[in-house]
């Protein structure tokens, strides 16, 4: 038993649970800003993939890891723009439209890969900084400070969307219009502005999700989030639609795929198990839910599209 | 009262909007000073709204023009409006249950920490408000956890946070208590007395009596009377309201009371949270007789009527009985099938069902019987004649005997529900709140029809919160309070004074 | 208005989009519709390519239903297989093969169908279109086969990796003796070993991965490997899952790493990071890792084609099963030259691959 315990609290896997968790984050953080608004976008999967190929073939093309992570930026921008008119001005189903905007996602990177790309090559993937002092504490300096900026970035950025959503005008705005626009609409905040603005900011941050797999990995291949985003649309609900909530979801979700992995790798897990122990994540992160289930309500007025009547 | 005192603030001239087939304003006028309280009244889809909605620049009027202050100005949108000092109460309040009253009421509004919020400026600014015109309420508490007066007062807090000197409030009282009510006309009382201009927006002709310092009626879009409380009564608001002459109370023949139809005795019903709702009643109905019940709302009435309808399970020791009949442990069918018909109190969950046609709901009850089908089929022909002949005898108003039921007004799906349950010619029935929220108009149909089953020997039981109603309609009183009956009274020389001590559960 | 306006633009601009994803899914390419419907089905599936022109296939294939002689004529061939062509792996081992044949081979390629149905429907399309030979390069479609091969009794169905026809007469099945270019490779990995720790890379436990990892791992231990470990990442497909396990491994004091699939590019990425050798199977690996690629077990699957061939012509359109080892060339072991690997480590290996070819060295498997 201590064998076990001491295999899923070593450094070695919370710094992999940290670094498997951080896609998950990203993309979880910012679908959180767009639920609050009550937008629901299943696309997260599709964007990430795109901006995980464009970031990727950026650095193949141009070596330049800043170039790629601003690519992945923009193609979230761009891909939140079309999923923004489609479902806030054209107040398209949105579960459908994200199904749409995941399959041209899966099938697009998959396409421009096989065209500019081919065969899997490695680039330059996201060299881990270690913060001076707090990397030499012992035991946890080297599992928590010693990783890439985008890794130190996604955890900064849970306090910031919280702060955002909790103490400005623009976050009271998103929650007002994703639990009754009408009532927004009617004191002039416009529900169709604020849901735009808040699926760019959920674009965005699942466009720096992809860019941040695939730069933190070095290599890109079709198909490469393996239903990443989707995950990570089940965090948000986890999470209770709270920035620290989905924190700890994808935590949870990264720390426990690293144990079942290095459980594996010591021998530790007999080999007739290890497809099951390979469902643990999802398993766990579902039984989660189940027992969340019912406590705690999602903005009412999320999938619904507003228009003034 | 302030009439004709203050400065003229708003002005709506001529004002016309039309929608595609519709009129809704007809060369309305409409005019507001500081310091009234000036009614717009008018049934449902009268135009009352639209005007509204006109003003606070939701709707572009085809043509007219609005003067606030002397100043023709156009509105052109909600944030316009209230730019304008414009305010409006909506009927259906316009919070975000999971926001503080503070949030609610800063949204929307500059925030002086731009791009933070100040909710402590707005706090403090709602401490004040709620000082000058007594308008208690937390800044701090999310509005899911308030009563529903209470979030109305921040609705209201909303309104004069933004400096509204012209408050639109569009049917105000409907979700209120009698209590709240009167605590509502008081603050509406000392905000008109501070100099606001009050639009009251109802079709409650008592309240409207209460409150107004004058009286606009509206009917089909256009004008059609303008009085004050001075000059005006019930009856005459009414007639205007209608365009001819109204009953407020049906006649009633007298006729000759007969054996009994409807017989409970010893009637105890749980209530949804386990406690007894119904606590030993016991009632008998006659041929020929109607029975009203009053009481506040709560008291047990919606698990006496569920419970005889068969929805609700009764107690052991407890009888039904129709026609000398035990129904007690029959179910639904069963017991329509003895006799009883029903009209329930939440007409489009339980009397109605929204989606259907005009004629699936008028047939939803004996669809499958012998006369509208055969072997599985309807008998399409049948079924029209017998819709057709239903909907012209209640003056059900609809463009179509396909037309989806949630598509009409809710006086014409309470008169829908009524011919259906009327049409077997039903031994007893029970009628939930028969008029609540239906115009005046079509109430006074529902009652006359209610009357003529009862002259032709139906025994009724009338339930409802509107003692005005009871008292217009029913032969016997009896008041429920606490679920159990308090008395029981004949309807002449009962007043409301002693009805309502009853209903408090003081027994003289 | 300007408020009616507006929408109608965002309706252009709309339709545009919608015209754009669907030139995109569509690619350029124009080939038979059976391929076209799978890529409406599924965007992933887009890379089909005809080497030769449309019209000779359909003369061909009529040809062939008279029964002429097939030798030095054109034959009209298609693969379908799960992952993507040039994925230095399963499928490409296979692409890469049928490219080595002789003869004029007029070869259509649907790739990336994971979707069991979607490579259903491609198989029946170009058995529809009268393509001769259909690979279908994937366990997993084993029971689509059965439905469809009968159907066909003129075409020749060719599945792998699998161990059996399913008593079907028109289907040859195919699978590699992974574990011998396993074994082999665990003996050269145990050589460079100076920790006696090797870590593995694998998919779900399933198919010609575990043979390999196996033999892989025997190999080893026989060479005085003292602690192998073994990972089953349960996906085929996720690449961040078996960079992580990578790096356990090497965090655990693994020093030679070898893996199995196509998501073992993430483990191949750690490994180059941390200057770890690599050992890789299904393809060459060594473009990957150019330094660290010690050796990869290669699959040559022009052996097994050209049988299939030759039996047709010779009227056998199925009924066999084939199995390529390092015996009869459909493994083999291709070094890279990239890594300095120590001639006598590759004098010894060499002896290793001949024992195991002719059956003196038992893989343990």
């Amino acid at each position: 038993m201590l064998e076990y315990l001491e295999a899923i609290f070593s450094v070695a896997v919370l710094a992999s649970g940290i670094r498997l968790a951080t896609p998950y984050l990203l993309a979880g953080l910012g679908e959180t800003v767009g639920q609050r608004s009550g937008v629901l976008n299943l696309g997260v999967d599709g964007v990430m993939q795109l901006s995980a190929f464009f970031a990727y073939w950026t650095v193949l093309v141009h070596e330049n890891l800043w170039l790629g992570i601003g690519v992945s930026v923009l193609v979230g921008l761009v891909m939140g723009i079309i999923y923004a008119i489609v479902t806030v001005f054209f107040e398209a189903q949105q579960g459908i439209s994200g199904i749409g905007i995941f399959l041209f996602g899966l099938g697009f990177s998959d396409l421009m890969f096989q065209k500019n790309v081919g065969t899997p090559r490695f680039v330059k993937s996201l060299p881990d900084v270690r913060i001076p002092v707090l990397s030499d504490l012992p035991v946890l300096g080297e599992a928590l400070f010693s990783h890439s900026v985008v890794i130190y970035g996604a955890f900064l950025l849970v306090p910031a969307v919280a702060w955002l959503l909790r103490k400005t005008t623009f976050g009271m705005n998103v929650r007002a219009v994703g639990e009754n626009p009408q009532a927004a609409d009617s004191l002039g905040v416009s529900a169709q502005r604020t849901r735009f603005i808040a699926i760019l900011i959920g674009n965005v941050l699942a466009g720096l999700a992809g860019g941040a797999l695939v730069l933190q990995l070095g290599v890109f291949q079709p198909n490469l989030t393996q239903g990443l985003g989707f995950i990570a649309v089940a965090l948000v609900y986890f999470g209770a639609w709270r920035p620290s909530g989905v924190m700890v979801g994808a935590l949870l979700y990264g720390l426990v795929a690293a144990s079942v992995l290095q459980l594996k790798a010591l021998q530790l897990i007999p080999r007739s198990y290890s497809d099951i122990a390979a469902m643990a994540p999802a398993v766990l992160t579902i039984a989660a839910l189940v027992i969340l289930a019912g406590r705690v309500k999602a903005p009412a007025a999320l999938t619904r599209p507003f228009a003034r009547h | 009262m302030a009439t004709n005192t203050g400065e003229v603030m708003l002005e709506m001239r001529n004002i016309t909007k039309r929608f595609p087939g519709v009129l809704a304003n007809d060369s309305v006028n409409f005019d507001v000073r500081a310091g009234e309280v000036h009614t717009l009244l008018g049934e449902n889809g009268a135009g009352k709204s639209t005007l509204m909605k006109v003003l606070f620049g939701l709707y572009q009027p085809e043509e007219g023009e609005i003067l606030l202050n002397g100043t023709p100005t156009k509105i052109t949108s909600p944030t316009h409006a209230i730019n304008q000092r414009i305010g409006m109460i909506h009927q259906h309040f316009m919070l975000v249950p999971t926001l503080t009253v503070a949030e609610n009421v800063a949204l929307g509004l500059k925030s002086g920490r731009r791009p933070l919020t100040d909710l402590k400026a707005v706090a403090r600014g709602i401490a004040d408000i709620s000082d000058e015109y007594g308008l208690a309420v937390d800044p701090n508490v999310d509005i899911w956890r308030l009563s529903v007066g209470e979030r109305q007062r921040v609705e209201i807090i909303k309104a004069l946070y933004r400096k509204a000197e012209l408050l639109v409030l569009d049917e105000p009282t409907a979700v209120l208590t009698p209590q709240e009510v009167d605590e509502l006309f008081a603050i509406l009382r000392d905000m008109r007395n501070s100099g606001k201009g009050l639009v009251f927006i109802s079709h409650k002709l008592h309240e409207v009596m209460a409150l107004s310092d004058r009286i606009t009626v509206l009917r089909n879009g256009k004008v059609t009377g303008a009085t004050t409380p001075a000059e005006s009564d019930r009856s005459k608001l009414a007639s205007m309201m209608v365009g001819r002459e109204v009953k407020l109370a049906p006649d009633k023949p007298l006729v000759e009371i007969g054996k009994p139809r409807l017989t409970i005795s010893n009637l105890s019903v749980d209530g949804d949270r386990g406690a007894v709702a119904v606590d030993g009643v016991d009632l008998e109905i006659r041929a020929g007789e109607i029975l009203g019940i009053a009481g506040v709302s709560g008291n047990g009435q919606r698990e006496l009527a569920e419970a005889i309808a068969g929805l609700r399970s009764v107690k052991s020791g407890s009888t039904i009985s129709i026609d000398g009949k035990d129904v007690a442990g029959m179910d639904t069918r069963d017991r329509r099938n003895a006799g009883l018909s029903y009209v329930p109190e939440e007409r489009m969950r339980d009397g109605a069902i929204g989606d259907f046609t005009v004629a699936e709901n008028l047939i939803l009850v004996d669809h499958g019987s012998d006369e509208f089908s055969a072997r599985g089929m309807f008998k399409f022909a049948e079924i029209e004649t017998h819709c057709s002949q239903l909907v012209s005898d209640y003056a059900v108003k609809t463009p179509s005997l396909e037309t989806p039921t949630s598509s009409l007004s809710g006086g014409n799906i309470q008169k829908i529900i009524l011919a259906r349950e009327l049409a077997n010619e039903p031994s007893v029935m029970i009628a939930s709140q028969p008029t609540r929220g239906v115009d005046i108009g079509a109430a006074e149909y529902i009652h006359s029809r209610l009357v003529d089953a009862r002259d032709r020997g139906m025994a009724t039981m009338v339930i409802s919160e509107d003692l005005d109603e009871v008292l217009g309609l029913a032969d016997r009183i009896a008041v429920l309070c606490d679920g159990k009956v308090m008395d029981i009274v004949p309807v002449e020389g009962a007043t409301k004074e002693q009805l309502g001590l009853l209903m408090a559960g003081v027994k003289s | 208005m300007s408020k009616t306006r507006t929408p109608k633009l965002w309706r252009l601009l709309a339709a545009i989009f919608a015209l754009a994803l669907v030139a995109a899914a569509c690619g350029g390419t124009d080939d038979d519709p059976a391929t076209d419907t799978t890529e409406a089905m599924e965007d992933d599936a887009e890379t089909t390519e005809a080497m030769e022109d449309d019209d000779a296939e359909t003369t061909e294939a009529m040809e062939d239903d008279d029964g002429e002689a097939m030798a030095g004529g054109t034959i009209s061939m298609a693969i379908v297989a799960p992952s993507a062509k040039d994925d230095l792996a399963f499928t490409q081992s296979m692409v890469d093969s049928i490219a080595a044949l002789d003869g004029d081979i007029d070869l259509q390629i649907t790739d990336g169908t994971f979707v069991v149905e979607e490579a259903a429907a491609a198989i029946r399309g170009y058995a529809e279109a009268g393509v001769e030979v259909i690979v279908a390069h994937g366990t997993q479609y084993g029971g689509s086969l059965a439905e469809i091969a009968p159907d066909f009794p003129e075409t020749t169905f060719v599945w792998g990796t699998a161990s059996d026809t399913q008593g079907l007469d028109n289907i040859f099945a195919y699978y590699p003796a992974a574990d011998e270019g396993g074994y082999v490779l665990g003996t050269i990995a145990a050589a460079i070993s100076e920790s006696g720790n090797i870590g593995i890379v694998g998919p779900v436990e399933a198919g010609d991965a575990v043979a390999y990892i196996d033999g892989f791992a025997n190999g080893a231990k026989d060479n005085g490997a003292t602690d192998v470990s073994i990972v089953y990442t349960g996906s085929f497909g996720d690449v961040a899952l078996a960079a992580e396990t990578a790096q356990a491994h090497i965090t655990n004091g693994a020093d030679v790493l070898s893996g199995s699939a196509q998501m073992v590019v993430g483990a191949v990425g750690v490994a180059a990071q941390n200057g770890v050798p690599w050992f890789g199977t299904q393809a060459n690996q060594a473009s990957l890792a150019p330094d660290l690629v010690v050796a990869s077990q290669v699959y040559h699957w022009e052996g097994v084609l050209q049988q299939v061939l030759d039996a047709r012509a010779a009227g056998t359109l199925g009924g066999e099963v084939f199995e390529i080892n390092l015996g009869n060339g459909g493994l083999v072991i291709e070094f890279n030259d990239g890594y300095p690997l120590d001639p006598a480590v590759k004098t010894a290996a060499e002896a290793t691959i001949a024992a195991v070819a002719d059956g003196s060295q038992s893989t343990g498997v």
